[in-house]
């Protein structure tokens, strides 16, 4: 048990209190025309807006170490986000803007961690914490 | 009360953990409708103001929302009224934001249906009106990107 604390203690002492959430790359410039296109940014051709959407994914993180549910930027907008715009009939989301509206510091996740063990030890359950992503998008049908 | 805390579990085990709010605009070319774009438009035009609509209400029960406090009435019943009012042609650079709650959160919401849950809807923009618009004007389509421009 000292060992742990001793581990965990030094791995708090190391990490920072910046919390990065990351998320792969959206489309290519210029795109296919069977490819669904999404960007942070505007149009790369004539389109019209058809409409806007808000989706918010929630999940939780467990011990400090990992997380369940739909808190991903990734899920949120390459899954959520192209199905419900195809369903409104829209091949793109631009001007997309998205917020992990709680992410975990290293030094938070360390002390969920190190709360968790402690728990179990104790015979109780792992921490757990809500999260929540919010993105939003202008759906867009090409014109060419 | 043991029913109710059984269906409630059975209401959060079978949705799903995002909540999706959408709303469409038929601002169609050839048409004399009000635009509304995120970015920006091409188009000359004069710039008429700045705009934020807001509206807040409370969920009653968790889920009714009598007194629209999402995006399709912010959009339709707040921003485009007023656009109009200010005699605009659209409005470009919009951010909006509406208050959704988890399947859970409403769940609670319906058992403690005394404190109903607040709820907002926020839309800011730039009202613009276009200069030289011909008659049943086409709504303006956005800027494509300067590179993707001047690749063609």
């Amino acid at each position: 048990m000292k060992k742990v604390a001793l581990l965990l203690g030094a791995w708090v002492a190391l990490s920072n209190c910046n919390a990065v959430t990351r998320g792969s790359r959206l489309s290519d410039v210029p795109v296919s025309g069977r490819q669904f296109f999404l960007s942070t940014g505007p149009a790369p051709q004539k389109a019209k807006t058809i409409g806007f959407l808000q989706i918010r994914g929630y999940g939780v993180e467990l011990a400090g170490v990992t997380d369940l549910g739909d808190a991903q930027l990734d899920g949120t907008i390459k899954k959520t986000m192209v199905s419900e715009a195809s369903k409104m009939g829209g091949n793109g989301v631009v001007n997309i803007e998205f917020l992990d509206e709680n992410p975990s510091t290293d030094y938070e996740k360390a002390q969920n961690a190190a709360q968790s063990i402690n728990n179990v030890l104790s015979g109780g359950g792992v921490t757990q914490k809500d999260r929540y992503v919010t993105v939003t998008g202008e759906v867009i049908q090409f014109l060419e | 009360m043991r029913n109710l805390l059984i269906l409630a579990a059975a209401v959060v085990a079978t949705s799903g953990c995002t909540v999706v709010n959408r709303v469409t605009l038929n601002a169609t070319p050839g048409t004399s409708e009000i635009f509304v774009t995120a970015g920006d438009i091409k188009e000359d035009h004069d710039v008429l103001g700045v705009v934020q609509a807001y509206k807040s209400g409370v969920l009653l029960f968790g889920n009714i929302d009598i007194l629209g406090t999402d995006l399709e009435a912010g959009f339709k019943d707040l921003l485009i009224p007023y656009v109009k009012e200010m005699g605009g042609d659209g409005v470009t650079r919009v951010r909006f934001h509406m208050t959704q709650y988890t399947p859970w959160s409403r769940v609670l919401g319906a058992i403690f249906f005394i404190a109903p849950l607040p709820s907002s809807v926020t839309i800011t923009g730039q009202v613009v009106k276009l200069k030289n618009r011909p008659a049943a004007a086409a709504a303006p389509v956005m800027a494509p990107v300067a590179a993707a421009a001047a690749a063609k």
